[in-house]
């Protein structure tokens, strides 16, 4: 798995170095995106991969795995990246966040079989989220984000949360479990991964499209929002608003 | 990261849904109680109840449940302030005239949106947690919605900003899980304006063709 998300950035960064002669215009710049033509470009070729790989895929998995299926895969997958998120917590000396993340592992990869059920959700009530190292170096290191990126097959990111991914792919504890075929448990992982992330947005991601008047600047949009939002692990953002 | 993106897809898709989301909550699970003194989130709290009233109403039908919903919209929001802002910079060259004709596309716009949506959220219930005031008469008022279909039994994080310094309070932007409204428009229209010229007849237009597509 490290292997192919390597691949996939070293790629990138190869083919942005490529593509990155073309001058950005002052709109691009303003909007902290000056290889937006570039992004586009990829954001057509994700959507044909989407298009042609992942969504045909999706329609068999809601026909064979019923609603507490998929909710089951979206609980286990889940639950594998709690490792990572609870190294996160203790790189951004969140000590309450890193307890509620050991605890919720302990408790859901035994009574919860393997994470498929939450019981440390619904009969402890510990509270669930995410981190990754993207956010940690935006709340350890103060690195600000960067140009926005879209990377090929990964979507939207930029070149602190990019370096986020690498870092947190490579801390990954179930990397370092030495067994057979392990490249079909890696593989197997991700693929269970996007179809997941799909089956769960499936519409949603239909709509946003329907309803936009430029559908890249609203995953744009999206994308930094969010990311801001978990930086602030539940701190107000009131102070980051712009003024109406 | 890529799960965070697809949850703001998720939750965002709705940005139009906000208000109706929470108005289409069965009981009024409100936290009587929060943040009780502050003109902001009685303002919320208020109004989610009214919206309630509209949408559960059984007596209408859907036309009339529609035009109310529509018209508890407007009497809640600062529609002319939202469309500045969505604007961005390209306000500052605009005309009078293309921006009262952009006010008005992109009321219907926004009007068609949030209801084409709202039927989604029924069931719902929301309760105010938490008010600061960022500056003066500008309120976030902090809500959490909880959905009897989700299955994680975490709330959703539904914040409102209301400005308390006009004649009466308004809403100017809603937020769903960190992800607000306005400002995602802001981005899109002046994404959308920049590769047109500025051209802010033809984001009239395309909005207009858009709201036509909801209805």
């Amino acid at each position: 798995m490290r292997g192919v998300k390597g691949l996939i950035l070293g790629v990138f960064c190869a083919g942005l170095t490529a593509c990155a002669s073309a001058p950005p215009t002052p709109a691009m710049l303003a909007a902290n995106d000056p290889y937006e033509a570039d992004n586009r470009d990829m954001m057509v070729f994700n959507g044909k991969v989407d298009r042609y790989f992942v969504a045909p895929t999706v329609g068999i998995y809601f026909v064979l795995v019923p609603d507490g299926g998929r909710a089951a895969v979206h609980r286990f997958l889940n639950n594998l990246t709690l490792p990572t998120t609870f190294v996160n917590d203790v790189l951004q000396g969140e000590a309450q966040r890193g307890r509620y993340t050991l605890e919720r592992f302990v408790i859901n990869s035994t009574l919860g079989l393997a994470g498929f059920f939450d019981p440390a959700g619904s009969r402890f009530s510990i509270p669930a989220h995410s981190e990754d190292f993207g956010q940690t170096l935006a709340t350890t290191f103060g690195a600000k984000e960067g140009p926005y990126l879209i990377l090929p097959f990964l979507g939207p990111s930029n070149p602190r949360d990019a370096t986020g991914l690498a870092v947190d792919v490579a801390i990954d504890p179930t990397n370092f479990i030495p067994f057979k075929q392990h490249i079909w448990w890696a593989v197997g992982r991700e693929y269970s991964t996007v179809l997941d992330l799909r089956a769960q947005t499936f519409s949603t991601v239909q709509g946003i499209q329907r309803s936009s008047v430029d559908y890249y600047a609203a995953l744009r949009s999206l994308y930094r929002q969010i990311r801001a939002k978990g930086i602030l692990n539940g701190r107000p953002a009131g102070a980051d608003l712009p003024d109406f | 990261m890529r799960s965070a993106l697809f949850r703001a897809a998720t939750f965002t898709v709705a940005f139009g849904s906000l208000a109706a989301a929470a108005a289409l909550a069965p009981t009024p699970a409100f936290a009587q109680n929060a943040q009780a003194a502050n003109p902001a989130s009685a303002f919320v709290n208020d109004n989610m109840h009214k919206g309630l009233e509209i949408l559960n109403n059984k007596s209408l039908s859907v036309e009339q449940r529609r035009v109310q919903f529509e018209g508890f919209l407007l009497g809640l929001t600062d529609m002319k302030r939202i469309a500045a802002f969505t604007l961005g910079q390209y306000r500052r060259g605009a005309s009078q005239a293309d921006q009262d004709a952009f006010g008005n596309a992109f009321q219907n716009y926004a009007v068609a949106v949030y209801q084409s949506y709202f039927a989604k959220y029924a069931g719902q219930t929301l309760r105010v947690v938490n008010s600061q005031e960022r500056a003066p008469g500008d309120f976030i008022v902090t809500t959490e919605m909880n959905s009897p279909n989700d299955r994680t039994g975490q709330p959703l994080e539904v914040d409102f900003r209301v400005r308390t310094d006009g004649p009466k309070p308004v809403v100017v932007d809603m937020s769903v899980a960190g992800i607000w409204l306005a400002i995602e428009e802001r981005d899109q229209f002046t994404s959308f304006l920049g590769q047109n010229n500025g051209d802010i007849k033809l984001l009239i237009q395309y909005l207009s063709d858009l709201a036509k597509q909801f209805k």
